[in-house]
């Protein structure tokens, strides 16, 4: 579905130019119809990673393919929906008329209950007349889920859905993130936040200083998680983490931490 | 296609909705409303003082449009991210810098369409300027020719002399008409250089950059005037009696080479003088500013294509 191969990509930064890699040598398949939760700490790469993926910006090195096109082939858009890390939209028109012309921008025809059962899925339906420049954060990210949602795309790219969001508002996108999941959509999701890490995902890839440490599915990494735990003998689910897999996470990318 | 048609509405609907175009367009129309009291400050001419300050105003506020919105229209979609839903789906960034553009030229056409009907209106009331037209009298301009060609005052008198018809219906002369297709030409084009701008540049440095082709662009062809060396003939031979420094020359002359000449979409003298504007001058100056634009909205296009929008 989604074929990454051995990508880097590196910004010029300061006054000389000097090359700074953001994501280095990253391999990374994911498979369609399951949830791939992207891990990793501030500054790790993962957005970085994300905006390659849905073509906003080109690697430097190594390719990206979707269903078979390169990710900055407008076709390899064609069944993707993506929810950016705070999205934002133009002053002055209302949420319907926002959600209109995304849908109109697929190529195909979109009916007008198929926009009502997105904004509805969204949670966001109750304020489709009302000007998106005066939505809260939450109805901001949820026009921008319906968007995402909008012709039913096969793949789902989520940058950081959850952050943000109060407790009701994280609870309530992490059902819509499970009906989608039943609805068997390959969904690749980022967030540094290790909580959603086994509630959500299918399969775990963590992501630090641009490195890709792990890629393993839930259960896998789970047994290594709980003879991690086992190892270590250490008692820390009572703090900060209620599980081994959230210890074994954490563990993992404070070791692999530069600094 | 499609997409950029889409793109054109969304992009229109969204310039015409914002502060800024409002703010500019209800400042102009109060400046062109205004330019009565203007010319009652003259005892002479005062029909020509309104048509001299309603075209400033209406040049200035669109060139203004073209300028702060061109800079911003992409540049603020991706400054607050709003770009990355919009670009993501399936359309080519080509279309979506087409849609956004088009959209903006439409709002700068909107805008002097408004502008022109206002300024129709006042000199309507005030009637000055106005060019009678009878049905079944024949073309309303039929014995004026072109300015630039042998301009018959004559013949352009009774032309514009008001008739006793129960059926007279007024219009703007040709020139204001043209003049305000001019403005148009010349809004969309800066608007193309500042939206260049602000590819590669901040949005305030873009329309700094945009004001300033757009000073130079207005004053070039007047200083490659002044350089020219001063000649005159002396006893049956042509003898270049002043000429300015060479470096100097050249420079100017690089600059009016290189930079658009906006000089040549002001004709607020002819229209002030009711002149009319031939043909030829008019479809040269048309493709001249068609031309710029696309050229330099190609450029905009090739850098946006290869953009890293993070």
């Amino acid at each position: 579905m989604i074929e990454i191969k051995n990508v880097t990509k590196y910004f010029r930064v300061g006054f000389f130019g000097t090359r700074k890699n953001a994501v280095e040598d990253l391999s990374l398949d994911i498979d369609g119809g399951k949830v791939t939760g992207f891990f990793g700490p501030n500054g790790a790469g993962k957005s970085t990673t994300i905006k390659m993926i849905v073509g906003l910006i080109k690697a430097s090195k190594g390719s990206i393919k979707i269903n078979g096109y390169d990710s900055f082939d407008y076709r390899a858009r064609l069944k993707l929906g993506y929810l950016p890390e705070n999205p934002s939209f133009p002053r002055g028109l209302k949420g319907i008329e926002i959600i209109n012309y995304y849908a109109k921008l697929l190529n195909k025809k979109i009916n007008k209950n198929e926009i009502y059962d997105a904004l509805k899925l969204a949670g966001i339906f109750y304020a489709k007349n009302t000007q998106a420049h005066k939505y809260s954060k939450g109805m901001t990210q949820r026009l921008a889920l319906a968007v995402s949602i909008i012709g039913d795309p096969e793949i789902l790219i989520f940058d950081e859905p959850l952050s943000g969001l109060d407790p009701i508002g994280r609870k309530e996108f992490k059902d819509i993130i499970f009906k989608l999941k039943e609805r068997k959509k390959t969904i690749f999701f980022s967030s540094h936040v290790l909580a959603d890490s086994k509630e959500l995902c299918d399969r775990i890839a963590v992501l630090v200083n641009g490195r890709l440490i792990k890629n393993e599915n839930l259960e896998n990494i789970e047994k290594e998680a709980a003879v991690y735990a086992e190892e270590k003998k250490e008692d820390r689910l009572s703090g900060e983490y209620n599980t081994p897999l959230e210890v074994y996470l954490y563990d993992l990318m404070l070791k692999n931490r530069k600094n | 296609m499609k997409n950029i048609l889409y793109g054109i509405m969304y992009s229109f609907k969204e310039i015409k909705n914002s502060k800024i175009f409002y703010s500019f367009l209800i400042f102009a129309l109060i400046l062109i409303s205004g330019s009565y009291f203007v010319s009652q400050t003259s005892f002479i001419n005062q029909g020509r003082i309104m048509v001299d300050f309603s075209i400033f105003a209406i040049s200035i506020f669109n060139i203004f449009i073209g300028i702060f919105i061109g800079a911003s229209v992409v540049y603020d979609d991706v400054e607050k991210k709003s770009i990355f839903i919009g670009i993501t789906r399936p359309v080519k960034r080509t279309e979506y810098l087409t849609g956004r553009f088009l959209g903006l030229a439409a709002a700068i056409i909107f805008s002097t369409v408004i502008m022109m009907f206002i300024f129709y209106f006042v000199l309507l009331i005030m009637h000055k300027f106005i060019v009678p037209v009878v049905p079944n009298a024949g073309a309303v301009v039929s014995g004026a020719k072109s300015a630039h060609n042998n301009f018959n005052l004559q013949n352009r008198s009774a032309a514009y002399a008001a008739p006793n018809h129960p059926f007279t219906f007024y219009m703007l002369p040709q020139p204001l008409i043209i003049q305000g297709l001019f403005i148009i030409i010349e809004s969309i084009f800066i608007s193309a250089a500042a939206l260049l701008f602000s590819l590669v540049t901040s949005k305030a440095l873009a329309s700094i950059f945009a004001i300033l082709i757009f000073f130079i662009g207005n004053v070039s062809s007047r200083m490659n005037d002044l350089v020219k060396p001063v000649k005159k003939i002396i006893k049956g031979k042509v003898v270049i009696v002043n000429q300015a420094n060479h470096i100097l020359t050249s420079i100017v002359h690089f600059i009016y080479t290189v930079l658009p000449n906006f000089s040549i979409f002001n004709i607020s003298s002819e229209a002030a003088y009711k002149l009319d504007i031939s043909s030829g001058i008019i479809f040269y100056r048309l493709i001249y500013g068609i031309s710029y634009t696309v050229l330099l909205f190609i450029i905009s296009s090739l850098l946006f294509a290869r953009k890293d929008i993070s």
